[in-house]
């Protein structure tokens, strides 16, 4: 029997006596015990490699379990060559031994575990057998292949293309972290100058832009923002210019502020542009995906998941949960109910759904997302170029909208009846004769537009109430500290001060309050002069009546005063 | 990181380095309540090398540390640093303002991930043997050295396998300790982590990197000699597996493995306890006979260090 052994430094055959295959383990170890016992197996030949290139090519097909062109001229030569091809050999890896008897047709024998001991004792006893080869020769050919082996695993690793949307992803969820920050600045910096703007202006990238054309607020009549802003919030931004109660700032601090702006734009122009570039790439690597779940959410989950080939190997209810791992691992723990969904909660189609079927919609999400990204990774290149490349996750999607509508439907029908209940059927439709009028009174009525000075006189004052409210919000709270300051130092002292100021407090309430109720009567005192007036007079005309007729004045006087 | 410089400039041995000095800061930041790697050197700085960057660093090192220490100041220059060897060969003590574990650099002058270097007077006058502070809040081996483990049985001259080679920081060490003549052959799977392993290995010849699974070992057979020690640091589910299989390929009979187990990677439901408990009964099914275990406290938390040794004639049983 031939054996088939390679080393760092090339590949070794050696002829063994069959008598060995037909041992006992714990034999073949005795026979590899020392040195000198392991004459069972001779050295027939030797294929040392020329050069580093041949052997990391060679060694590379090895590890895929192919035959690399070093080892196929190598066994020709020794094997077929000199006719020993009725010779069984063996291999390590089973791999290796299919295609060597597939391309060589050598009887190749390898198994797992029934030659293991064979193999130990072969490593062991390596430098023996190799007739006095020194160790070191064999570490220093490792050490090189190693190292070209590693460096080539890097350099030509597959799933390179993938590494490229696991930054982009990363890059884009900074990029939006950062314009957030840099906008807030701007927003707190300009504030004092035009506190107003943040008000009228909400959208970070505008106010930025905004303040890029127009600089100082006294600009704003001057300087067109037809280009950022729509026609009335213009108007509104113009007026509350001319009224604001913002401090005035140097040309320097605008300086700054300009250039923060700046940042902010570019910072965002970038964003989209990073965004396009991770659609194009998405869609060019995981069409079938994209298409499911949108760009974003497969980025993520090709990211989290570390390569598009990775996430293929994961099951769908991994899928499912992914991103969520901690609170699933808390649920596992305490043995709640785990997460329902991860990552893929941001999928369009979960985001759809209602409350209520959110779980289970991400469940349905998850199974059709492994399945596409199956077909994503395991596709050839060319594949998935094609114009029909996402159709199946198009399939899908269609699939699982008309099931949500589905799943909607009846939810909401299973709140109004149940299935088999005869007692609510529908009812045959009959004219009933009454006319049913269109119900005006459920339009919608347009309020009149407010005019742009008046939406800016009501920002400033809301701004001025804000502040004003702030103020005093501090003022209380500086009150209380001191009040809990001076209580530790004297508490009856404070004590009395502290009735003193509830004192104060109550007066001044009930200044407030007297204010009030003193409009409230003048109001009341009028209408009880008028029905004074009234009743006086009826009683005058009474009493003139009452000279005439006694007996009437008495009925006239009970009907006055009821 | 701005007193971490200051310290570092004063260093052990007073060698002016500049770079140096931040990636000192770092190391000790992060080593918490040990922390002593810095502290030791800052304060020898201080008293003895000249006060270069004292003024400004004491106030900044005050903070953390809670001053202790800031006032004392080194009697002496860098020399008062006593090495010790430790029990394990090829790992030593520097018994300093604190005790470091210390490892003999193979290559002097450069530190790996951003360590300490101390140099100490060798054996003869003039000649200086140069030390790394090997920090068990980064590695789980340095770890298990302090909660004491009996036998780590990575010794000069051996031949090591190292699972889970990651960056290659704890690898380097281990490096350090077989010394030239012996051989850690690293595995790690990341290609991210593998670069920088390479780069670490390009410096240390007696380190074999390779990048590969290590749930595959027909794929680095060919690289491999036999072993006498396995390391497995994997942190996966089907580790005791992985340790088996390498061991079947290539640990000696009678050779040994250590493992760190992290209880939650492998099963985070059940009480680290009985993780470790399964763990090593599997160990026991496959041809293993345990020796100790550790826990690493208080440097991680649930896990624990294990060494087993191989033995060839024991039956395999299937649990």
């Amino acid at each position: 029997m031939l054996v088939l052994y390679e080393t760092a430094m090339g590949y070794c055959l050696f002829k063994m006596s069959d008598s060995v295959t037909k041992m006992e383990e714990s034999q073949v170890r005795k026979e590899f015990e020392s040195p000198e016992s392991a004459n069972k197996l001779q050295l027939k030949a030797l294929h040392r490699f020329t050069s580093t290139a041949t052997a990391v090519e060679d060694m590379t097909a090895i590890q895929e379990g192919k035959l690399g062109p070093g080892l196929k001229k190598f066994l020709t030569d020794e094997v077929v060559g000199k006719g020993k091809g009725k010779d069984s050999l063996l291999v390590v890896d089973k791999h290796l031994a299919t295609s060597i008897s597939k391309k060589l047709s050598i009887k190749v024998a390898a198994s797992d575990s029934e030659y293991e001991e064979i193999w130990r004792g072969i490593r062991s006893q390596l430098a023996a057998l190799l007739d006095g080869l020194d160790p070191k020769d064999l570490a220093t050919m490792s050490l090189g292949l190693g190292h070209s082996l590693s460096r080539f695993k890097i350099k030509f690793s597959p799933d390179k293309v993938d590494t490229m949307v696991v930054q982009a992803i990363a890059l884009l969820d900074d990029l939006d972290k950062e314009v957030n920050i840099y906008a807030m600045r701007v927003k707190e910096w300009y504030g004092w100058h035009f506190p107003e703007m943040a008000k009228i202006i909400v959208d970070n990238i505008a106010y930025a832009k905004v303040i890029r054309a127009m600089g100082f607020r006294t600009n704003a009549s001057s300087t067109s923002l037809a280009s950022i802003l729509p026609e009335d919030l213009e108007a509104v931004l113009k007026a509350a210019a001319e009224i604001s109660m913002g401090t005035e700032i140097s040309d320097s601090d605008m300086e700054h502020i300009n250039s923060l702006c700046e940042q902010v734009i570019s910072i965002s122009a970038y964003r989209t542009q990073l965004s396009e570039y991770l659609r194009n790439r998405m869609t060019a690597i995981a069409p079938n995906l994209t298409a499911l779940v949108g760009e974003l959410v497969g980025a993520r989950l090709i990211s989290h998941a570390g390569s598009l080939l990775n996430l293929a190997k994961h099951s769908a209810s991994t899928v499912q949960i992914l991103g969520a791992e901690k609170a699933l691992f808390r649920a596992l723990k305490t043995k709640h109910d785990t997460p329902k969904y991860g990552l893929i909660y941001h999928a369009s189609l979960i985001g759809q759904a209602p409350p209520k079927l959110k779980g289970k919609m991400a469940r349905m999400v998850a199974a059709k997302a492994a399945l596409s990204t199956r077909v994503d990774a395991l596709a050839d290149s060319d594949e998935k170029s094609a114009a029909d490349a996402p159709s199946i996750g198009i399939g899908h999607r269609a699939k699982l909208e008309s099931r949500l509508r589905a799943l909607e439907y009846q939810d909401g029908a299973s709140g109004v009846r149940r299935f088999g209940d005869h007692s609510q059927k529908q009812q045959k439709f009959q004219m009933s004769g009454e006319a049913k009028l269109y119900n005006t009174q459920a339009d919608l009525v347009p309020t009149q537009r407010e005019s742009p000075m008046e939406t800016a006189i009501k920002v400033v004052l809301d701004v001025k109430e804000e502040k004003k409210r702030a103020k005093e919000e501090r003022k209380a709270k500086k009150k209380a500290e001191k009040e809990k300051a001076q209580e530790s130092v004297d508490a009856m002292d404070v004590d009395g001060e502290e009735k003193e100021e509830k004192k104060k407090r109550k007066r001044r309430e009930s200044d407030v309050n007297g204010e009030a109720e003193e409009d409230a009567t003048k109001q009341e005192t009028e209408e009880e002069r008028k029905a004074r007036k009234k009743a006086r007079k009826a009683e005058k005309a009474a009493a003139a009546s009452a000279q005439t007729n006694g007996d009437s004045t008495k009925k006239k006087k009970k009907k006055s005063d009821a | 990181m701005a007193f971490g410089a200051s310290g570092g400039r004063g260093g052990f041995g007073g060698r002016g380095r500049g770079g140096g000095g931040d990636r000192g800061g770092r190391g000790g930041g992060r080593g918490g309540g040990r922390g002593g790697a810095v502290r030791g050197g800052g304060v020898r700085g201080r008293g003895g090398g000249g006060g270069r960057g004292a003024p400004g660093g004491r106030g900044g090192r005050g903070g953390p540390r809670g001053g202790r220490g800031g006032r004392g100041g080194g009697p002496k220059g860098g020399s008062n640093v006593i090495l010790e060897p430790h029990r394990h060969p090829g790992v030593f003590i520097a018994k300093g303002k604190e005790s470091l574990l210390v490892t003999k650099n193979l290559v002097p002058g450069e530190s790996v991930y951003g360590e300490k270097r101390i140099s100490i007077d060798g054996g003869v006058e003039g000649t200086k043997v140069e030390y790394r502070v090997w920090n068990p809040f980064r590695s789980k081996l340095a770890a298990g050295v302090l909660g004491g483990l009996d036998n780590i049985f990575i010794a000069p001259g051996k031949k090591v396998l190292y699972l889970g080679a990651a960056s290659g920081t704890s690898v380097s060490h281990v490096a350090d300790i077989v010394g030239p003549d012996g051989i850690v052959y690293a595995v790690e799977f990341s290609l991210r982590s593998g670069r920088d392993l390479i780069n670490m290995a390009k410096k240390r010849t007696n380190v074999i990197p390779i990048v590969e699974d290590a749930r595959m070992p027909t794929k680095y057979r060919m690289l491999l000699s036999q072993v006498d020690v396995i390391f497995a640091d994997v942190a996966q589910p089907d580790q005791a597996r992985i340790v088996t299989l390498n061991a079947e390929h290539f640990l000696k009979d009678g050779g040994h493995v250590v493992i760190s187990i992290k209880a939650s990677c492998i099963d985070s439901t059940s009480p680290p306890e009985v993780v470790f408990a399964r763990e090593v009964e599997t160990l026991q099914n496959n041809r293993f006979k345990a020796l100790e275990q550790v826990p690493l406290e208080p440097y991680e938390r649930d896990h624990a260090m294990v060494s087993a040794v191989y033995l060839r004639h024991k039956a395999k049983k299937n649990a």
